[in-house]
């Protein structure tokens, strides 16, 4: 058949072309990935998780947590805001120009210029940046995630379906370790109209011993354990929760830049 | 081939197909070219090179390097902090508050919570030789002159940051009054000892 090299050719260039495109290119763009440091800081970002933490993101990729929550932030577009922080010598001026000029939710364009005003009448200044977005907004995060977030992550979980929210930083929303224990055991118990499953297995309900056990759940009203008895987190619980407390992508970075809310003063 | 048994549905006579060469008509061509050159205009735009930090809502790295969040004292002092931690931090302690029988404590000095930045600036630098009187605490380590490694924004940014950290009350530093200090002490200045600055202005 005089068209088989012509087919074959053909097969090879398609092939070619979407693994060119798939892996090929993923690879040179950020293939060479490394630790990065924090905006404006030294800080390294980012850092392993430690021991317990390393050993509960085994235990949430076994339970396929990441089958109905996802660990990734969107952002849809940034927002500027000037704030004066000194209104200078010549302070009337400046408290006219205050009310008279829109001075959040500007473009970058507009907060220069409305910078520029006020400190051409004598105040200074600082520009403001935050990310806007649904997500943002549902208060998942304070940025999008980008690749350093996911550097020390195998398998990378982003998930796709959102039957629970997001947990990109479920461990800085909720640092309570507590908390994420008893929302493990009984979900219900903290959040009134929670769709998940209660992991109960992930806990022990044994009999109160000589002492209560430090690690026992502080649980709330409605849900306690049985008389006499306490719940205590298993290996693998205990695991699941430092895994959870270590999630926060929030460091502004050079690639997902914003002020910090601390930054501010 | 021509062994090959009639097919009853093919009578004979209709002709056996063959595989012939036809062109694709113009209009695909045109259209696949169209589509291509659009969407380079698009990667032109909106991918910032294959860059691994551009990534969407910015479209180039130009559009993420002007986003950075750089001006205001915030910037100022978070930056300072990075400078500090390099140069600084070694002897005089991350937390500021130094290392006995090496650097003295700048948390809380005297030399820091000054009106002005004058005799400080002086510092870091012709650096300090001889003995300086640190919170009623004799020190005799010399410091070498750091001057000529920073720049005069990093200068400002590392004095703004060790007068506002700690619990230092000091106003910030400006790059351009380091600019006038350090033109004042000439290149390569002599140590100041503890006299000849407390000698000196605040």
């Amino acid at each position: 058949m005089k068209t088989s090299y012509g087919v074959f050719f053909a097969v090879l260039a398609a092939l070619g072309a979407s693994w060119a495109g798939f892996v090929l290119g993923p690879l040179i763009q950020l293939g060479a990935a490394q630790q990065t440091t924090v905006l404006n800081s030294t800080d390294v970002y980012p850092i392993q998780r430690p021991g317990l933490a390393a050993m509960g993101a085994q235990v949430y990729r076994s339970y396929g947590c990441a089958a109905c929550h996802t660990r990734q932030v969107q952002q849809t577009g940034i927002s500027f805001e000037v704030v004066l922080t000194s209104p200078g010598k010549d302070p009337v001026t400046v408290s006219n120009l205050l009310s008279t000029l829109k001075l959040t939710a500007l473009t970058k364009e507009a907060a220069d210029t409305a910078a520029k005003t006020l400190t051409d009448a004598g105040g200074k200044t600082e520009t403001h940046l935050s990310a806007t977005g649904a997500d943002i907004s549902r208060g998942w995060g304070s940025r999008h995630s980008v690749a350093a977030d996911y550097l020390y992550d195998v398998p990378v979980e982003l998930g796709t379906l959102r039957a629970g929210p997001d947990l990109a930083n479920i461990g800085q929303r909720n640092p309570d370790a507590n908390w994420q224990l008893v929302h493990l055991y009984a979900p219900k118990a903290v959040v009134k109209d929670s769709a998940m499953p209660s992991f109960k297995f992930l806990f022990q309900v044994r009999p109160v011993g000589a002492a209560p056990s430090p690690d026992a759940l502080k649980l709330p009203a409605g849900f306690e354990a049985p008389a006499g008895m306490e719940v205590v987190p298993t290996a693998e619980g205990a695991e699941l929760a430092a895994y959870l407390l270590s999630l926060h992508a929030d460091a502004p970075l050079y690639e997902a830049p914003y002020t910090p809310a601390t930054a501010k003063p | 081939m021509s062994e090959e048994k009639q097919n009853p549905s093919c009578p004979a006579g209709a002709g056996e197909p063959t595989a012939v060469r036809s062109s694709a008509p113009i209009w695909i061509i045109v259209v696949t070219l169209t589509l291509l050159f659009l969407g380079g205009i698009y990667f032109d735009h909106h991918s910032g090179w294959l860059n691994p930090r551009v990534y969407a809502p910015y479209d180039t790295a130009d559009q993420l390097e002007a986003s950075q969040p750089k001006s205001g004292a915030a910037a100022a002092m978070a930056h300072g902090k990075g400078v500090y931690e390099t140069v600084c931090g070694i002897c005089h302690g991350a937390d500021g508050m130094g290392k006995p029988g090496v650097a003295p404590p700048l948390a809380g000095s005297d030399w820091v919570n000054t009106k002005g930045f004058y005799r400080l600036a002086h510092i870091p630098l012709c650096g300090v030789n001889g003995t300086i009187m640190v919170e009623g605490k004799q020190w005799s380590s010399a410091m070498a002159a750091m001057g000529a490694a920073l720049s005069d924004d990093d200068l400002a940014s590392v004095l703004t940051y060790i007068r506002g950290s700690w619990g230092n009350k000091g106003t910030a530093v400006g790059a351009e009054d380091i600019a006038k200090i350090r033109a004042a002490v000439g290149k390569a200045p002599a140590p100041n000892t503890g006299d000849q600055l407390m000698a000196m202005p605040e």
